[in-house]
């Protein structure tokens, strides 16, 4: 934590020797690190991030340790809420899970306060995560087409592949789910939440090699909005093994988006 | 100070009520609602002197404490007998969750009338009183994990000592809570609120404590007291980070939040 009294200039110079000084600190939670790529709902009056692949440094804070550990208050945030997701399934998405994780973390639980009372900041900082865990498993398979190791999917089964793994994320914390989608649909976070998932859908057909530059750029991430998000609703009330009823609704709604672009071809 | 509050402790919670015309509930109610304390807690009111914040928080951590226990029994109600009898016998169900208030203030006066108002209102578990200055608190370091002063860090020589002094109790992650007459913006808002400051709080003061000095002082420091601004770089200055304030009233009063991280 930067403990300094200085004005803002002073504090952004401080932040580029911050970075140079996290640089050499060990890899902790990658994942966390960039999602903050993402998450731009956050308004900071301080240092931006600048560095999206900065590794974050292992937190030692004990009281008298002074100038040891270098960390804005974002990334601190972000390291609070990771901890806390792991009391979700307990206390859902609150306040309380939010106290908890900060508790493992060594703070005080009043550090929950930082955070919104609702429990909104926790959801979007785990869909953002989610998120990019899907970009990186896609990046990851096109590389590996790229070298010869796998074959090329064909769309409809691409897109039933990325919108599976994506979905299969939720399934830790699936009982607290439609509780966590309410409070995404709340005005204030309808914003953010709304970009996540855009950019989310955007990600997938980027990856699935759409180049479309006509109107079929619009219908085909709309499309998928929707695929995606009956999907998830299905999901949430679907109780067989493994969720194979959820997973052959999917299948059946893109083959139906697939027949659907083929039948507006013809026409 | 020490002489104006020892005037004035007696007839404290009166006259709190006529000045603001009993908004000053709902401003406190405000400020414990906005620290959304969790069971657990340990909270330091400084210049808590009548009590007034330590019971809305023994309020609200019960009412937390409740619901909590309500949400594990329902969750319990599958449970084997067996294992409902063992749950039983853990917990002696602790309705404050060990939550604790210790109630700091300068002036013996003030907290003789909160131990009294405690005994009267019936909280006896998790309350202390601890007579201290707020500018060298006499607890150690990263003790508490909520810090709150409400009305009380105007009267303060050295709010920056005081300030640092916060800083210095809490533990790591904890937060500061100042509940403070601040400045009004608005310009129409400002002439009334002078208008009644002046002429009628020290009349309010003479009628009914009798005391016409102590709230005509009231006055002049609520005057004197730092804009919100620059209370907030105040607060930086002494090592909090995410400093924000809240106005309430339209500004006039103002809580102001620093986390110590």
């Amino acid at each position: 934590v930067v403990r300094c009294q200085l004005s803002p200039p002073q504090r952004a110079l401080q932040a580029s020797a911050v970075l140079r000084r996290v640089s050499d600190e060990q890899k902790k939670e990658p994942s966390a690190s960039s999602s903050q790529q993402q998450f731009d709902s956050h308004p900071t009056d301080q240092q931006p991030e600048q560095e999206p692949q900065g590794p974050i440094p292992s937190y030692t804070g004990q009281g008298g340790q002074e100038s040891e550990d270098y960390e804005s208050e974002e990334q601190l945030q972000h390291r609070i809420l990771t901890a806390a997701l792991e009391f979700v399934p307990e206390h859902g998405w609150t306040a309380e899970a939010i106290a908890e994780g900060a508790k493992t973390l060594g703070l005080s639980v009043a550090a929950a306060g930082m955070f919104h009372s609702d429990g909104s900041e926790l959801i979007l900082h785990f869909v953002s995560q989610c998120n990019t865990k899907l970009s990186e498993l896609l990046e990851q398979e096109q590389k590996r087409v790229q070298l010869g190791e796998a074959e090329k999917k064909p769309t409809d089964q691409f897109l039933r592949d990325a919108v599976e793994a994506r979905l299969r994320m939720l399934i830790p914390y699936i009982e607290k789910w439609p509780q966590a989608l309410s409070i995404l649909l709340l005005p204030h976070n309808i914003p953010s939440s709304l970009n996540l998932l855009t950019s989310m859908i955007d990600d997938i057909w980027h990856y699935a090699g759409d180049q479309s530059t006509d109107f079929n750029w619009y219908t085909r991430r709309a499309v998928l909005t929707g695929i995606y998000n009956t999907t998830e609703l299905v999901m949430m009330q679907d109780s067989s093994p493994d969720f194979e009823e959820t997973w052959r609704f999917l299948e059946n709604r893109v083959a139906d988006a697939m027949n659907m672009d083929n039948t507006a071809n013809q026409v | 100070v020490y002489q104006v509050f020892e005037s004035v402790a007696e007839k404290y919670d009166v006259m709190n009520d006529s000045m603001t015309l009993g908004i000053h509930r709902v401003w406190k109610d405000i400020l414990v609602h906005k620290m959304n304390p969790s069971p657990g807690t340990l909270l330091l009111d400084v210049a808590g002197g009548t009590g007034d914040i330590a019971f809305r928080f023994i309020n609200y951590v019960r009412s937390v404490r409740e619901r909590q226990l309500q949400r594990k029994l329902k969750r319990q109600q599958n449970l084997s007998w067996q294992e409902i009898a063992e749950s039983y016998q853990e917990e002696k169900f602790k309705s404050l969750g060990d939550s604790q208030v210790v109630v700091c203030d300068i002036n013996k006066e003030m907290l003789r009338v909160g131990k009294q108002k405690a005994q009267h209102l019936g909280y006896s578990e998790g309350l202390s009183w601890v007579l201290g200055n707020a500018e060298e608190l006499p607890f150690d370091d990263d003790k508490f994990d909520v810090y709150t002063i409400a009305f009380g860090i105007r009267n303060v020589t050295r709010i920056d000592l005081a300030l640092q002094e916060a800083y210095r109790v809490l533990k790591p992650g904890g937060r500061f809570l100042c509940l403070e007459f601040s400045r009004v913006s608005n310009p129409l808002l400002s002439r009334l609120y002078d208008l009644y400051s002046f002429q009628v709080i020290p009349v309010l003061g003479e009628v009914i404590a009798g005391d016409w000095k102590s709230y005509q002082y009231l006055v002049e420091s609520i005057r004197r007291f730092p804009p919100q601004e620059e209370f907030k770089a105040m607060i930086e200055d002494a090592g909090f980070f995410k400093v924000d304030y809240q106005n309430l009233s339209s500004g006039i009063v103002a809580i102001h939040s620093g986390f110590k991280l």
